[in-house]
């Protein structure tokens, strides 16, 4: 299993899994130590933990600087705002938990184990909100809702209605919540999805062999069975509530994220920023904790040799056409209605966008989502290749230690990066001034610290599509070379890389399709005038340009929307 | 090149108990044996501890004049062992030609005389016309062919083979039996094979090394090793008139 989107999440969602195997097995690990690695071995492992330690350290950082004492800032912060901070990111997170599952795990399975008219086609189309990154989604719906919007325009001049503004205004906590969820959902969909279809079959058939209805199977049986999966997207879904600044500071709600900006931005202190982002770390460190202990013993693994698939039941009647509106009403809502808002605005706006300026926001999105996609993809294929050379709690640490930066939270992330980069400055001052440097901040204020960022962040969605091309290989071709009188490197070269190329494909294009839609560190982290794609479509939005914005948005919207179709059909094409 | 194999002892981290318990072989250079045994035996384990690929904790390992391992004082690593290895499901390189694949190894060989090679084994199997073809282009059995000539393109002083036949027709087998049998014995080369087939044994093998539980249970000639296990066989279900 190799491509898409969604198997990347699973395969991060894998990874939790594989911990506790690996906590379980400590044994036999500690065994395993006591061989000597070859030195070729040891060649690529230590260049796998030289890259290790750099995309750690931001972090470790962090942890380190979180205890030193505190600002006057941040006694104001504690005392006052912290406790809403808490709160309102909290309430955002379960809610738009709750209604993700419930969305997700519904359509879910109305999609595997019913056949009515259209299901082949929403199947898929009910991905599609993942396209639209929830900060697009959130002004788009803003501008449709408000006083010039088109619906109460319509309103208005069709129907002479004029109804009260507050029943359109989204700008509050429901209205995050209603957005989340809407472009959020599709990770449990897909997570859960994908396991009805390889796991479910037998268990259902039996119950309904066994008499039980619909609504008791869906509950007494589809739901426990799938807990794993179900909570594994609802993960999902929640760090990315916790990553997410555009929503939040559009709507104006006070989260983790958006404190962590204002301390930074508009008070300029570092260190508080730090201990916001040491205090939002450890709620997702708690939450991922939570997560394995709801998931509990039952892991995905179900699995009997033999995977037939559900045969879906045929609707009749006003159960068919229900069906039909609810899946179809989502998919209108999710994907539909904003992306035919966002090309109407582009249609009205384009002259006036595009541009040289726009050419360039395309370049510099380009750039920098291609440079870090590459190094993100060499990163993970060095660690990767070496997790598979040898065994052991080293290698096991390494990959863990890998992917752990994609349930950090952006914010969390830049600061680290920040405050990282600026002690090196600090360190390489001497150096600066030896070679006439006017500043002191080169490597804080360049766009290197950018891309950095995007590397930590999304290492794991490159590194899950190397290990799953590793892991669709195997280790036969290599011992093979082995035999042959090939090295482990040479081997690598001539064999193992050349196999893997689809793989190292779909990640560079996942990872790139990922920074193409980043938000939280491309504002915090970019350099004095660099803008990129979704950096300016959210600075139109923010000065209520809306319109202005759309070009860029749906620009990203129809890269990520084709990216997410390709991956989606080579899926259907391999067989599991 | 004769081998000798001393006291072989080995386990997976997985496992509690010993996967290899103290085993020993002789060859003589030119010989073919073959370790025969039921899935679990820890055959296969056996090969890839010859082949370097696994790497024992105990035990001795020499072949020729080379000591690929030593108790845990030295282990020459599989690339540097020189052997040649037939594997279960061939693992022919997808992505090269049947050429490229017998060609492989020979990376280290002058350039005309590493093509004059690839002619001559190519020949050997009847081959020449396919040497452009891709692996999937190939039947089950002339794949099994193609790597068995890339693991002797090499001239390896030892070949391993896993399972050779096990992914044949059964229809096929005794045919490629014969031409396998044929091929080693025209290069001469020293050649343990493991398989669960005792038929397999009978017709390949000079000599039949029985394995049970990661140990040596027996050794013999095939006939003589075969005959006693059917009269145990017959011995153990008594005849029902």
């Amino acid at each position: 299993m190799t491509k898409s989107h969604f198997s990347v999440i699973l395969h991060v969602d894998d990874k939790h899994s594989h911990l506790t195997k690996m906590i379980i097995n400590k044994g036999p690990g500690i065994m395993k130590m006591k061989r000597k690695l070859p030195t070729t071995v040891s060649g690529w492992g230590a260049l796998a933990l030289f890259f290790v330690t750099i995309l750690s350290l931001p972090t470790l950082f962090l942890i380190f600087r979180v205890f030193q004492p505190p600002s006057e800032n941040w006694e104001h912060i504690r005392e006052y705002m912290l406790q809403s901070y808490i709160t309102d990111t909290l309430l955002l997170a379960l809610w738009t938990g709750v209604f993700a599952v419930a969305i997700g795990t519904t359509l879910a399975w109305l999609v595997s184990a019913y056949d009515f008219p259209l299901r082949g086609t929403l199947k898929w189309a009910l991905l599609m909100p993942l396209a639209i990154p929830p900060y697009i989604g959130a002004y788009t719906y803003h501008g449709m809702l408000n006083y010039t919007g088109v619906i109460q325009v319509t309103l208005r001049e069709h129907f002479d209605t004029a109804v009260s503004q507050r029943y359109f205004d989204i700008m509050n906590m429901p209205g995050a919540v209603f957005i989340f969820t809407l472009f959020l959902y599709p990770y449990v969909y897909a997570i859960t999805r994908a396991f009805f279809a390889s796991q479910a079959t037998s268990l259902v058939e039996n119950a309904r062999v066994l008499g039980s209805g619909p609504v008791r199977i869906f509950l007494r049986v589809v739901i426990p069975i799938a807990r794993g999966a179900i909570v594994a997207g609802a993960t999902l879904v929640v760090l990315e509530v916790l990553n997410d600044y555009g929503v939040v500071s559009y709507f104006g709600i006070q989260t983790f994220s958006t404190a962590i900006f204002q301390t930074w931005f508009a008070f300029g202190d570092l260190d508080a920023a730090i201990k916001l982002a040491g205090i939002l770390m450890g709620i997702v460190f708690i939450l991922l904790f939570l997560e394995k202990l709801l998931r509990g013993r039952r892991q995905f693994s179900y699995s009997n040799t033999k995977v037939s698939p559900l045969k879906p039941v045929p609707l009749k009647g006003w159960h068919k056409w229900m069906a039909v509106f609810y899946t179809g009403i989502i998919f209108t809502l999710g994907f539909f209605l904003p992306v035919a808002q966002l090309l109407y605005w582009s249609f009205l706006t384009y002259e006036d966008i595009f541009s040289n300026t726009f050419l360039a926001l395309i370049r510099n999105s380009a750039l920098a989502a291609g440079i870090s996609a590459a190094g993100v993809v060499i990163i993970a294929i060095v660690i990767a290749n070496f997790a598979r050379m040898s065994k052991g709690w080293l290698p096991a640490l390494t990959s863990r230690l890998t992917v752990l930066g994609y349930s950090i939270p952006g914010a969390v992330i830049a600061v680290g990066v920040i405050s990282f980069f600026i002690s090196m400055d600090e360190w390489l001052g001497a150096f600066y001034s030896s070679v006439g440097a006017s500043t002191n901040l080169v490597l804080s204020t360049s766009i290197v610290m950018l891309l950095f960022a995007y590397i930590i962040r999304f290492m794991a969605v490159g590194y899950n599509s190397i290990e799953a091309g590793f892991d669709k290989i195997g280790m036969k071709f290599n011992e093979a070379s082995r035999t042959l009188g090939m090295g482990w490197t040479e081997t690598f070269l001539r064999v193992d890389l050349k196999m893997i190329r689809p793989a190292i494909f779909s990640g560079f294009i996942l990872v790139f399709v990922d920074i193409l839609k980043e938000l939280p560190l491309t504002l915090i982290l970019r350099p004095f005038n660099f803008e990129t794609l979704a950096s300016m479509a959210y600075r139109y939005a923010s000065d209520e340009r809306i319109q202005e914005a759309a070009p860029a948005s749906i620009f990203i919207v129809l890269v990520s929307g084709v990216a997410m179709f390709i991956f989606h059909i080579i899926i259907e094409k391999e067989p599991n | 090149m004769h081998v000798q194999i001393s006291d072989l002892q080995f386990h997976y981290p997985s496992s509690s108990s010993p996967t290899i318990r103290d085993f020993s072989l002789y060859m003589q250079e030119g010989e073919i044996v073959s370790i025969l045994g039921e899935s679990g035996s820890g055959k296969s384990t056996i090969l890839r501890l010859i082949a370097g690929l696994e790497r024992p904790e105990k035990g001795s390992i020499r072949v020729g004049n080379q000591v690929y391992c030593e108790d845990n004082r030295s282990f020459l690593p599989v690339e540097k062992r020189g052997i040649g290895m037939v594997f279960q499901d061939y693992a022919l390189f997808p992505h090269m030609t049947v050429e490229q694949n017998v060609m492989f190894g020979l990376k280290r060989w002058k350039r005309t005389e590493r093509l004059q090679r690839v002619d001559e084994m190519l020949e050997l199997i009847h081959m020449e016309e396919y040497r452009k073809r891709y692996p999937y282009e190939l039947s089950g059995g002339q794949q099994q062919r193609v790597a068995l000539t890339r693991a002797l393109a090499p001239k390896p002083s030892l070949l391993l083979l896993d399972e050779p036949f096990s992914n044949l027709d059964a229809h096929l087998q005794q045919r490629i039996r014969d031409e396998l049998r044929d091929t080693i014995k025209h290069t001469g080369t020293t050649t343990i094979f493991v398989t669960h087939d005792e038929e397999d044994a009978r017709v390949l093998a000079d000599r039949v090394v029985l394995v049970e539980k990661g140990g040596v249970k027996q050794v013999g000639r095939p006939c003589d090793l075969l005959r006693k296990s059917l009269q145990d066989r017959y011995q153990q279900t008594p005849i029902q008139v």
